[in-house]
């Protein structure tokens, strides 16, 4: 099982993903004729800001296991990708009823029309895991685009293996007792995330 | 990817050379390009905005997300802002380098430099009347610094009207003075850009965006003139003169010494330094058969048009040229220089010197020029680069040979060719033997494939009877592709092929660097003024089909702005509002008569420009094709 997985605190809000999403999701899939398009291409993908300025968390369906929203929907619209373990939604077959809203536990379905819907309606839009780009042996285009590595592509338990490891070098840096030099977050960068949290702490008081 | 590379340049040193740059692992702009991509959307589009401390802000373009800045600043206003501070920083570009030449202008006059003279005094005198010095009982030097001094005033906040505006012919100017963009002063404009694009002044996208074609105007015909003008007065006016070009003009048995960036001053002196018959001596003694200068860039277009120095490359040529493993130095002056040049060089023995105080690179030798001691300056790089010819590698790679261009065509030698007078262009042009002329103008961009943008446009518009003009980047693609010598001609269509070989003259002129894109100003102002019209009712046009710099958004600005239709090969950041791009692509047609357009694919930028020039055609009342008929592929 692969899955798009986040390292928040490697998120710079840049909302790239946002805008990557819908130039995939759109009919022409170029930015530039994209912005011109009816319906409006829209992302499957929300950057959030967090507690304090300079985070962000970039939200998308986590195609869970069971899916809430596929058990709930009444017309059968939800179904699971066996070969690649994708949610996927099907507009023409969906009554825009809203409960997969309703039971979805990361907000991550919205309603926009949809060119690949036959009626003119709303339908329920979410990330399908840019299941054609996978088909042609390609990353979601949210990872893709991520210069951050804040958004990385593979199955969950390598990369939980590959960041323990990182964290418990971290540690050692922490520590100073083994390689201060090994690499953490770019000094300006947590200095700028630190602003954020300085800053915002000093609007709290 | 694929092993030829032909999918990066259409030219062949190029390919041979990415090709080894790719075997050696050496990392190049194509390499780069590669790891950013995909770019930033918001960027891409106009809609980031970083111009205070409340933001950074972006605009979603898809309508979810936010739609203003902190401050309120909506689409419009953000890509606008944008645009303009970019106008203004090319503008300044090309305005700082005339700057530069018109301070060693002066400073030759007082004598104060030793290595420059008043060459073409004509061209002083012919300045002098437009600056209202008086000419008369003046030795050359004492008229220079007269010149020089009223100049200066260019620069500043005295003028109304820039000197150079009343060049443009008479309609336009009061166009100009109607919308309230007549450039006034070149370091006014450019200030004022940055004042007006400051949080909470201008909040109107489309005053915002006049004063940015105002700011344009005092680099097309204000900055860019100066730095053509007084480069003519110091170094000469450029005249018809034979060269060669792409990399097989470095020579495995010389010491080679490549000359790179924009402003000629430096480099002049090295032409003469690379002559003296010591440094020749100490070149042979040391197992070199003499000492071969060639050049890169812009500084190469100003000593090919006036001496027929060889041409090494355009932009992307710059990492290349290293690679060669036979250039002893690269001599830079300024804009358009990659800092990755320093980076290529360790892998050879090649030694990057830096002579600008203002254009420095980290990891480069710096040797600042100082004009009042030129000569000795350029016979010290020259030796160093003589002394660094030993410690060449084994590995020499020259991948080609070169080919035959020939350069030189300022306006004075294109009129001169016709006889004195613009009537037989005119005529040409009137019978239809000629449909109209065309400039393709600007860098090159490895979004687009090298030089593969330039040629083919200009193949394409020389094979139906437009006559192309050359500046830039663009100059260099043509002239490596062989479109450039009087023998080309068998590449235009039957009415230009004739032109061209009863007056012995390729179909594709050199008019010289980015800032003597001035030239192309002056002569269309001619021909308008010739026919009792403005600009834009000319079958004209301007292509940029592989830009990338500010100078080039700044550049395709004050063509329209000058009335001539422009088609860019790169998309501008500016799809972000759909106001601005509406503007510029059409609204501006009923503003200044002329407008932009996009489109990469240069056999179709070929047939929208054209659709154009018939159409002018036909409104001059000249034989035309109907536009629509030709047909644009798919």
């Amino acid at each position: 099982m692969k899955t798009v997985f986040v390292n928040p605190e490697r998120c710079v809000g840049c909302m790239q993903c946002q805008v990557a999403c819908a130039v995939e999701h759109s009919q022409s899939k170029n930015l530039y004729q994209a912005v011109f398009e009816v319906p409006k291409p829209r992302p499957r993908i929300y950057v959030a800001p967090g507690l304090y300025l300079n985070t962000s968390f970039p939200n998308k369906c986590r195609h869970c296991d069971p899916a809430p929203c596929m058990e709930v929907c009444p017309t059968g619209a939800i179904t699971r990708n066996a070969d690649l373990d994708i949610v996927v939604i099907d507009g023409n077959k969906c009554i825009t009823c809203a409960m997969c809203a309703m039971v979805c536990p990361f907000d991550v379905i919205r309603y926009y029309e949809s060119a690949t819907v036959k009626l003119d309606k709303t339908v329920a839009v979410k990330c399908d895991h840019c299941i054609d780009r996978q088909r042609q042996g390609k990353v979601p285009a949210c990872v893709e685009v991520c210069k951050v590595n804040a958004l990385v592509f593979g199955d969950p338990n390598e990369i939980a293996k590959s960041a323990a490891g990182r964290l418990a070098k971290l540690v050692s840096v922490a520590t100073g007792a083994i390689h201060p030099e090994l690499p953490r977050l770019p000094a300006t960068f947590e200095a700028w995330r630190k602003w954020g949290e300085e800053s915002g702490k000093v609007n709290e008081r | 990817m694929s092993d030829t590379f032909e999918h990066l340049s259409s030219a062949k040193d190029a390919q041979k050379m990415i090709r080894y740059a790719h075997e050696e692992h050496i990392e190049t702009v194509w390499d780069r390009l590669a790891a950013q991509e995909p770019q930033c959307g918001y960027c891409a589009l106009g809609l980031s905005c970083r111009n205070c401390a409340m933001g950074p802000c972006r605009v979603d373009p898809f309508g979810d997300g936010p739609q203003r800045g902190v401050c309120g600043a909506d689409a419009d206003v953000i890509v606008a802002r944008n645009l303009a501070r970019s106008i203004a920083a090319g503008a300044s570009a090309h305005s700082d380098h005339g700057r530069d030449i018109l301070e060693t202008l002066y400073q030759t006059a007082t004598g104060e430099t030793s290595a420059y003279k008043i060459t073409d005094v004509d061209k002083l005198k012919r300045l002098a009347a437009e600056f209202g010095v008086e000419a008369e009982g003046k030795e050359p030097a004492e008229l220079a610094r007269e010149v020089a001094w009223e100049m200066m005033e260019e620069f500043g906040m005295r003028k109304e009207e820039l000197t150079f505006a009343a060049r443009a012919p008479k309609p336009r100017r009061e166009l100009w003075e109607k919308l309230g963009i007549m450039p006034r002063g070149i370091d006014r404009e450019n200030v004022e850009v940055l004042h007006r694009t400051h949080m909470g002044v201008d909040n109107d996208y489309v005053n915002i965006l006049l004063h940015a074609v105002r700011t344009s105007l005092s680099d097309g015909w204000g900055g860019s003139m100066v730095a053509t003008e007084v480069s003519d007065v110091l170094f000469g006016t450029p005249a018809p003169i034979n060269s060669k070009a792409n990399l097989g003009v470095l020579k495995a048995d010389h010491v080679n010494i490549a000359l790179h960036g924009h402003n000629p001053m430096l480099s002049d002196v090295m032409v003469r330094a690379a002559q003296d018959p010591a440094l020749q001596d100490l070149a042979r003694s040391k197992g070199a058969a003499g000492i071969n200068l060639v050049g890169l860039c812009c500084t190469g277009n100003e000593l090919q048009m006036r001496i027929g120095l060889p041409m090494a490359g355009n932009h992307l040529i710059q990492e290349l040229v290293i690679m060669t493993g036979a250039l002893e130095a690269m001599l830079v002056d300024y804009q358009c220089i990659m800092p990755s040049v320093v980076d290529v060089a360790k892998c050879f023995h090649t030694e990057i010197i830096s002579t600008f105080d203002k254009a420095r690179f980290t990891g480069a030798t710096h040797i600042p020029f100082d004009p009042k001691r030129g000569i000795e300056i350029g016979q010290q790089i020259v030796r160093r680069a003589i002394e660094n010819f030993p410690n060449r590698g084994p590995r020499v790679v020259i991948p080609d040979e070169p080919v035959d261009m020939m350069a030189g065509f300022s306006v004075e030698a294109i009129v001169g060719a016709l006889g004195g007078t613009p009537k037989p262009l005119v005529d040409a042009i009137a019978a239809g033997h000629i449909r109209g002329a065309v400039g393709v103008v600007g860098c090159n961009n490895p979004k687009i494939k090298h030089d593969y943008g330039h040629t083919t446009l200009t193949r394409r518009l020389i094979e139906n009877d437009i006559l192309v003009v050359v500046t830039g980047c663009a100059a260099v693609a043509d002239g490596k592709a062989g479109l450039m010598t009087p023998a080309a001609a068998e590449m235009a269509g039957p009415g230009l092929k004739a032109v061209c070989q009863a007056l012995g003259i390729p179909p594709v002129l050199h008019m010289g660097s980015c800032v003597d894109n001035t030239r192309i100003l002056v002569l269309a102002a001619a021909l308008a003024d010739y026919l009792g019209v403005d600009i834009s009712a000319l079958p004209l046009a301007g292509a940029a089909p592989e830009w990338y710099s500010e100078k080039a958004v700044s550049i395709g600005t004050y063509v329209v702005a000058s009335g001539i239709y422009t088609v860019l090969g790169v998309q501008p950041a500016i799809f972000g509002s759909p106001n601005v791009v509406n503007l510029l692509a059409g609204g501006l047609n009923d503003v200044v008569g002329a407008a932009f357009a996009v489109e990469p694919d240069p056999e179709k930028a070929a047939v929208l420009i054209r659709r154009h020039i018939e159409g002018k055609r036909k409104g001059l009342g000249l034989p035309f094709v109907e536009p629509d008929t030709i047909v644009m592929p798919e």
